[in-house]
């Protein structure tokens, strides 16, 4: 039975695999021979998302959608974990444990007296204002009502229990959407939400895109390993944790570089070792040289060593208990402790800001560069081809990042803050120089292909355009090659033997990050595969989700970005037609 | 607000023609306030609280009974469930596991069975509560025994 949910799952993938495979250079090695791993789940496609989990349970066990959702829910919308609850432990755990209750009490229901007694209001009610859950318990549609707007308000929409005492049995969401609707619409809205939402909040295998304004969509991953992702806004961030693209430098690493890169820790750092505030003005006050007799330039003397206010008439002998020559030799070491680790800091630091920068600036290079390239166009020459331009463009931009986070890599990586008792020091400084050379013949490859990128060729000959053709690709080939190299031995020669930490980086992609696909499309193939069993729980056609009676706001985001504009991660050649 | 006041006054008969079937509780609802209720329970038998009789105070909320009653003690107890010095009680039916099928009546029946069977393990009143735990039943019991005597029975003489 598993098979046949693991063979469908190829129904659902949807691919723009055609686009990615005309990638013109023969030369670029393709590594990501799978589709795409990443869809994007917008607010129109939020619902199909969902079904498309949901039918699978319901196709499986052959419930309704609201119990397939229920038990969906419990299980945080694991698909695969609730299969295997269902193999290992049977159908009746699996649905008692989730409060599902299927049809055993409505056909028995055989006692259909003209009215109830509701054991919540205590009144006395006509059967056809009173509703019977799956399990069992009967209630006036008044206090179910109630009850359903408390625990809505209370963000409890997901698991709404059944009044009666004990009972563990999850309301049926049909019933709570009647009932709240006919009261306060609006909560109605509410709860279809919270239900709509619980398949992003409670659900490892998608996450929220984290830009900011948010632009509505979430991203959805096929299997549930580390990875860097492009949600159709833009944004390139870590699907593990979140925060802007970081590899090769592992989440707990670019957590802390980030930080002390915002708090600039090391300059206050140095300042309270090596600084004490004047007791007068409060201005910092250095040493630089001399007797511990010290004076500000707002010309108040003090001690140096305990930092209170001395006249000027003192001399040094003259002060009482001062003999702090211990303290004195921990002050050193102390001081010079800072000096190294600020130093240490500023080479990573500066490197990596370097990097950072003429990332910016080459962001600059790219306009002029389109420019060039509409002019060579229009020059009635052989060479008709320019992808080359922007496929190398992509590949400096992105190895351009890689370097900058390299650096953050190596501070930690090298340091004693995350891995000092993981190595002796001569294995420390053997790791070091295999990653530096690394580092080193990458470094000196992506400036080669900055500089032959920044010549003029569209005043060339043809001639000469093809020479700096192929000095681009070989550059290019060769950058992708190191790129390669540098994660692969991060991976296994740097990370791969910690023992106690465990720093695992998001896998290196040739083309750049990979960009999430829109779930849309193939949804509307599914649909119109399966159309048809659908059960009608709620308006949901089996055509576009614009026809699906949820709201659709389609904005023009999918229009912004990629015409006319040069995207890193995009092929090259996919941007050169849109052109 | 109309259906909490409502759901209160069934209770509130319900009460006055059971009195006789459960000697053991005693609601009373404030003259002005319907959302304002005392009980008084006697102590379970075979336990340290036997023969003292307990004031609990209820305050009813509006979103009754969709959402519990606030009930606390207004006798000192010690017990390892109800705050020494406030009179909260912690028990999961007044929080979580509450349930609107539950009434005024069942909550003081459920009362009487958390003081014949404490859980020491989600204590309010710690020093009671590690007393069982390291099982010293004894001294608990003795303790337990002392503030019913001090506290939830008649003064003699």
């Amino acid at each position: 039975m598993e098979d046949d949910y693991f063979s469908s799952d190829d129904d659902y993938q949807c691919s723009d695999q055609e686009s990615m495979e005309d990638f013109e250079e023969p030369d670029f090695k393709l590594v990501t021979a799978k589709g795409p791993t990443t869809q994007v789940i917008t607010k129109e496609s939020l619902l199909v998302a969902q079904k498309e989990d949901l039918r699978k349970v319901m196709d499986m066990l052959s419930v309704r959608e609201h119990h397939a959702r229920t038990l969906l829910i419990y299980h945080r919308w694991d698909v695969e974990k609730l299969f295997s609850v269902y193999v290992d432990r049977g159908k009746a755990f699996l649905f008692a444990e989730a409060g599902v209750t299927v049809d055993e009490h409505r056909a028995s229901d055989s006692s259909l007296s003209s009215s109830i007694m509701c054991d919540i209001c205590m009144e006395d009610v006509p059967s056809d204002e009173s509703t019977r859950m799956d399990c069992g318990h009967c209630f006036c549609n008044n206090c179910w009502t109630e009850h359903f707007i408390v625990k809505i308000n209370e963000g409890q929409s997901k698991r709404i229990r059944c009044m009666a005492h004990k009972c563990n049995a999850i309301c049926d969401e049909a019933v709570v959407r009647t009932l709240v609707s006919k009261k306060q619409p609006d909560m109605a809205e509410k709860f279809e939400r919270f239900l709509l939402e619980s398949y992003i909040e409670d659900n490892k295998r998608v996450k929220w895109c984290p830009s900011t304004p948010h632009c509505g969509n979430a991203i959805r991953i096929e299997d549930d390993q580390l990875c860097e992702v492009e949600c159709s806004c833009g944004l390139q961030f870590c699907f593990s944790c979140l925060s802007e693209a970081h590899s090769p430098c592992s989440c707990l690493m670019w957590e802390l570089w980030a930080k002390k890169c915002r708090d600039e820790s090391e300059t206050v750092n140095w300042m309270t070792v090596h600084t004490k505030p004047c007791p007068k003005c409060h201005k910092p006050v250095e040493k630089n040289g001399g007797c511990n007799l010290v004076s500000c330039i707002c010309g108040q003397a003090f001690c140096w060593h305990c930092g209170g206010a001395t006249g000027r008439e003192h001399t040094w002998t003259s002060i009482a208990n001062h003999s702090c020559g211990r303290y004195k030799e921990d002050q050193e070491k102390k001081s010079e402790r800072a000096k190294r680790d600020l130093y240490r800091y500023m080479h990573y630091h500066n490197r990596y800001k370097a990097h950072t920068d003429s990332f910016k600036l080459e962001s600059k290079l790219k306009e002029t560069i389109q420019e060039k390239v509409a002019i060579s166009e229009g020059k009635d020459s052989k060479v008709r081809d320019y992808s080359w331009v922007n496929n190398g463009l992509g590949r400096l931009f992105r190895s351009r990042r890689i370097l900058s986070y390299s650096y953050a890599f190596a501070f930690y990586m090298f340091g004693d803050e995350l891995f000092k008792d993981e190595m002796t020091e001569k294995e420390r400084e053997i790791k070091q120089h295999l990653f530096e050379d690394q580092q080193q013949q990458l470094e000196s490859n992506v400036e080669r292909l900055s500089k032959i990128l920044e010549e003029p060729f569209d005043q060339f000959a043809d001639s000469k355009i093809m020479e700096i053709r192929m000095q681009v690709i070989n550059a290019s080939v060769i950058i992708d090659n190191l790129c390669q190299k540098m994660y692969e031995c991060i991976e296994n020669d740097l990370l791969g033997c910690l023992q106690l930490g465990t720093h695992s980086i998001a896998p290196y992609k040739s083309k750049g990050i990979e960009r999430a696909s829109e779930l849309q499309v193939c949804w509307t193939n599914k649909a119109n595969d399966t159309g048809g069993t659908e059960e009608v729980d709620r308006p949901s056609g089996s055509g576009s989700s614009d026809e699906s009676g949820y709201p659709s706001r389609k904005r023009a985001r999918k229009d912004d970005i990629g015409v006319g504009l040069f995207d890193l991660n995009l092929p090259a050649a996919e941007v050169v037609d849109r052109n | 607000m109309q259906a909490s006041r409502a759901r209160l006054f069934k209770e509130y008969k319900e009460v006055q023609r059971e009195k006789a079937v459960d000697p053991d509780i005693q609601l009373v609802c404030d003259d002005s306030n319907i959302f304002k209720w005392t009980a008084l329970i006697k102590g379970p038998s075979e336990t340290p609280y036997e023969g003292g009789v307990f004031q609990l105070a209820f305050a009813v909320p509006e979103q009754y009974p969709l959402q519990p009653p606030q009930v606390r003690f207004l006798t000192k107890i010690f017990h390892p469930n109800v705050h020494f010095k406030t009179g909260e009680i912690c028990l999961d039916i007044l929080k979580n596991a509450w349930s609107p099928a539950w009434t005024l009546q069942s909550v003081c029946r459920a009362i009487i069975a958390l003081m014949a069977h404490p859980e020491p393990d989600s204590p309010l009143n710690c020093d009671s509560g590690n007393l069982l735990r390291s099982g010293d039943v004894r001294g608990f019991q003795s303790m337990a025994r002392m503030y019913t005597r001090l506290a939830a029975m008649p003064k003699k003489g």
